[in-house]
């Protein structure tokens, strides 16, 4: 796979195929963009049973569509 | 040093005092494991009342016991075989407890999807943790995946300080599904090597 995958396949694999261990920059960048799921992302696009509102996201597209 | 490392140094200061402490006070590291589980099924209670922010204050204190009990244990000289075995069947409980509390929440409030994907990521979270140690009766090794039982404590966690835990649930389910995908590839990949070797 290795040999012929493209950067962006390879980058993908890598992620999936987790071998880095804890405090490399590989897992520095996957803590960044778990955490980044879980506070932009809007609670009403998941239907949060406990949380409600747009969220960061939701606000800035708000903004940008006013 | 990266962020995650600098953060790892930060919380392990205060956490080398309560260590010193349970080796002067000889707590063995057994009843450390054993309180830890206690807390953690408080945790889970307050999950299942809603009350986030009071479960992530209980899952802190809970998780200090979980973390500092086998550091204890080599400081104290008590490592053992059984201490290990404890350990791990102690975190499964501990583990299940606080997905129980969210189903229990999710169900109260009628809400099935939800109930649905917090047992699955349930269901892969305790698989993580099976595959390894069945893969590991089979090949020397099998520490591949990202979510592991520290990354998913530590998701509790922020998903019940800042009430984001339906986000939190799809990453720990997606995550553990990927994590158990890669512990099964990297077992059939070593066991085909070792058979063709053996062949060869």
């Amino acid at each position: 796979m290795k040999q012929v995958a493209t950067l962006p396949a390879r980058i993908l694999w890598n992620a999936f195929f987790w071998t880095y261990e804890r405090a490399t920059w590989q897992y520095d960048v996957m803590v960044v963009t778990i955490l980044a799921f879980v506070w932009l992302t809007p609670p009403d696009w998941l239907r949060d049973p406990m949380a409600s509102g747009d969220g960061p996201i939701g606000w800035l597209l708000r903004r940008l569509a006013e | 040093m990266t962020v995650t490392g600098l953060i790892g140094r930060i919380c392990m200061l205060p956490l080398r005092l309560i260590i010193s402490a349970c080796v002067a006070l000889r707590i063995h590291p057994n009843i450390l494991t054993f309180v830890g589980v206690l807390i953690n099924i408080a945790a889970a209670w307050a999950l299942a009342l809603g009350k986030f922010f009071t479960a992530g204050v209980i899952m802190v204190i809970a998780n200090i016991f979980d973390f500092i009990d086998g550091k204890v244990a080599i400081e104290m000289g008590a490592v053992s075989a059984f201490g290990g075995f404890w350990d791990s069947v102690i975190d499964r409980f501990s583990d299940i407890s606080l997905f129980i509390g969210l189903i229990y929440l999710y169900s109260q409030l009628g809400r099935t999807d939800y109930v649905m994907i917090t047992a699955l990521a349930m269901m892969f979270a305790i698989m993580t943790s099976y595959t390894r140690a069945r893969a590991e009766s089979l090949i020397a090794k099998c520490k591949v995946g990202f979510m592991e039982r520290p990354e998913r404590i530590v998701l509790f966690m922020i998903g019940a300080f800042t009430n984001r835990m339906a986000a939190v649930m799809w990453v720990i389910g997606v995550l553990s599904v990927f994590t158990v995908a890669d512990r099964i590839i990297l077992t059939y990949r070593e066991l085909r090597d070792t058979r063709r070797e053996a062949v060869v």
